[in-house]
């Protein structure tokens, strides 16, 4: 009885850090479709959401080294999620228009190192603005959680696991159901046929950029109850969900959301069983695995079809 | 107005004229490496204050060989190089003493420019080698790592009487290295762990090694850990599963941080510290005059030089002499000697200090249990 426990706790926690993973790979999935290109700031638009949060629950603390004054504000948590979003919305839109729109005509490569540059430009401001100590953040419902059966339920894991099903189930419906999502996704197969098609490329990136950067956000205001607001918090999420768009086939939406529990739970698992230490090692394993076998990925790759 | 300042100026400039051969001849200079600038530079603040208020204590009871005493600040910019380049600085200005880094990677960058120099050099780094490697001029007033495992087996097995261990340890240097040193600690008391369990840094879910623990039926946890944000992880994930285990943790459990991130989840667990305000009369007294005076609370930045001052204060009146032989064998004889951090008895490697003391979390507060110490090797 209690071994089964056991196990069902474990398969929990492994279904709740998976959707994390699915949820930051939802973001990366998003931007591969619509520009071709890995956004090596995703993991960092979770950051951010989780500062935003501190932001407008707590405040920031000021730097006197750069003369940047400190404040303090405390909205409710509701709304400071709105706000954190408003935020979310505004870096990505400048995100498109800094990181990406100058580069929009060249090859992958330099859009590429392009975000990577604009991750850790994110990183030092954010280290700037705040100190570098880690911050806690208050749960979405103020209860601990469950227990049923010897297995503990973490609100804010339900929380993420709810949120990850709202998201994919809407995710879903905008792409393969609305005007606006197929104009995106048209824009992702061809850029040039979408654009003598009379669909505004330019609006539909900027677009884009800005859900993938909410949804990033979010990611993070989610999981930062439970694993802080840190510089690097997005650094190792990001890690395991770019593994999880890969196995579940690069730029598939529903191939993102199991292929990022596939990595949860194996982890999860092999840790309890095999051993602690490793288990960063058996996502990439299995990531190895898939590379090697099905290199397109679970769901195969939809955008290779137009070649 | 205008002769009145004129006064003034003709004074003081005549002050500063007849005064400073005086003071030159009149007083003693302690050099003092410090992060005045770079990224620890607010470490540095709190070096130099507990070294201030040490010397403002020296000089009203007379100074050192009847002469009063200066300080002579030396930036180290928180770097190495900074550090190599400001000892040379002091040694080149011929003072008889100085108060070192507390950084062990800074005290290493100097090694040899003391033994070079050959003055007697107090240090705060707490890497144990810094004070084997044959160098008879540095002098450690703070306890080393190697004792901290002494002290969390000690008071575990002997106070607690437990006897049953899980080890939770990064697997960094600093956690294998904590991990191995407990190990053969309990090995002393014929106790072999249950459960040794490392993860790597900024693990997300600490759940498995929960579970591990539940099921190793161990009654007490020892812990290296390294960065705060697993602590907290683990904290919370340990109360949650229902597990109520007596834990001694590495100082990682006890910092501001860590109690700020886990909150209830680390009440009642044990840490070890080398200063506490509440450790002794020494330590509270020292409290209250630093707070009284730059209305900060002290902490281990400024407790270590505040102690190095007084060590060296003493062993210089003790040697009669600025020799700085005669000072090196007063400041190894210094025995018994009553600091804010412990008392000091120097062993012949120049390790000042042996004990630790033990802390508890009373609901988010740190309070003083006891202090340890290892003897004298």
């Amino acid at each position: 009885m209690e071994a089964l426990a056991n196990n069902l706790q474990v398969l929990f926690q492994g279904l709740a850090l998976g959707s994390i993973y699915a949820l930051v790979a939802l973001g990366f999935v998003l931007i591969i479709r619509a520009t071709n290109v890995v956004n090596f700031a995703q993991g960092d638009f979770a950051m951010l959401g989780g500062y935003a949060m501190i932001l407008f629950t707590v405040g920031m603390p000021g730097n006197p080294e750069l003369h940047i004054p400190g404040f303090a504000m405390h909205v409710p948590y509701g709304v400071a999620i709105l706000l954190a979003a408003v935020v979310m919305a505004i870096i990505g839109l400048a995100f498109n228009y800094g990181v990406y729109y100058p580069l929009r005509n060249r090859s992958f490569l330099p859009v590429l190192i392009s975000t990577l540059g604009a991750s850790i430009f994110l990183q030092n401001t954010v280290l700037a603005l705040f100190n570098p100590q880690p911050r806690p953040l208050d749960k979405l419902f103020n209860i601990e959680g469950v227990t049923i059966g010897g297995v503990f339920l973490d609100s804010q894991y339900l929380v993420i696991l709810v949120f990850t099903i709202l998201a994919v189930a809407f995710q879903y419906f905008f792409f393969e159901h609305t005007l606006i999502g197929k104009k995106l996704q048209a824009t992702s197969q061809d850029k040039d046929m979408a654009r003598l098609l009379g669909i505004p490329v330019t609006l539909m990136i900027i677009i884009t950029f800005v859900y993938s950067a909410v949804l990033g956000g979010l990611a993070g205001m989610l999981v930062a109850p439970i694993l802080f607001v840190s510089i690097g918090m997005g650094s190792t999420i990001a890690l395991k969900a770019f593994a999880a768009t890969i196995i579940g086939g690069f730029g598939d939406v529903a191939g993102a959301i199991v292929g990022g529990i596939i990595i949860g739970v194996i982890e999860s698992f092999a840790a309890y069983y095999i051993s602690v230490p490793y288990k960063d090692a058996y996502a990439f394993l299995a990531l190895f695995l898939v590379l090697l076998f099905r290199p397109q990925g679970i769901f195969g790759e939809k955008v290779s079809e137009k070649a | 107005m205008r002769r009145l300042f004129l006064g003034c100026i003709a004074t003081s400039v005549a002050a500063a004229v007849f005064s400073l051969p005086a003071l030159a001849a009149d007083t003693i200079k302690i050099g003092v490496v410090n992060e005045t600038t770079g990224p620890n530079a607010e470490a540095g603040v709190y070096t130099v204050n507990g070294a201030r208020l040490a010397l403002e204590e020296i000089n009203k009871a007379g100074g050192i060989l009847g002469k009063q005493v200066e300080l002579l600040l030396e930036d180290n910019q928180s770097t190495n190089p900074g550090t190599v380049l400001a000892y040379s600085k002091l040694a080149g200005e011929g003072v008889p003493a100085v108060i070192g880094p507390i950084r062990s990677t800074q005290t290493q960058a100097i090694s040899p420019s003391v033994a070079k120099a050959g003055i007697p050099t107090m240090f705060g780094g707490t890497d144990p080698s810094l004070t084997h490697t044959g160098n008879p001029w540095l002098f450690r007033c703070r306890p080393n790592d190697s004792f901290s495992s002494l002290v969390i087996a000690n008071f575990g097995v002997n106070t607690l009487k437990l006897k049953k261990w899980a080890i939770v340890h990064s697997t960094d240097a600093f956690g294998t290295g904590g991990m191995n040193a407990l190990v053969q600690a309990l090995k002393a008391y014929d106790i072999t762990p249950v459960l040794v369990q490392g993860y790597t840094n900024n693990s997300q879910d600490f759940t498995p090694i929960v579970l591990a623990i539940k099921k190793s039926g161990a009654d007490v946890i020892g812990s290296y850990m390294t960065n705060s944000p697993d602590v907290g992880i683990f904290a919370k994930q340990l109360r949650q599963l229902g597990l109520t285990t007596t834990w001694i943790g590495s100082p990682s459990v006890i910092t501001d941080t860590a109690l700020k991130l886990a909150g209830s989840g680390l009440y009642g667990v044990y840490g070890i510290a080398d200063f506490t305000p509440g450790a002794s009369t020494e330590a509270k007294a020292y409290a209250d005059k630093y707070r009284a005076k730059y209305n900060l609370e002290a902490d281990v930045y400024s407790s270590w030089a505040y102690d190095a001052m007084h060590v060296l204060a003493n062993a210089i009146n003790q040697a009669k002499s600025t020799d700085k032989e005669a000072i090196r064998k007063t400041i190894l004889g210094t025995c018994g000697y009553k600091g804010v951090e412990g008392t000091y008895c120097f062993d012949e490697n120049g390790d000042g200090l042996r004990g630790y003391n033990i802390v508890r979390n009373d609901e988010g507060k740190v309070v003083f249990i006891k202090h340890i110490d290892n003897p004298k090797k």
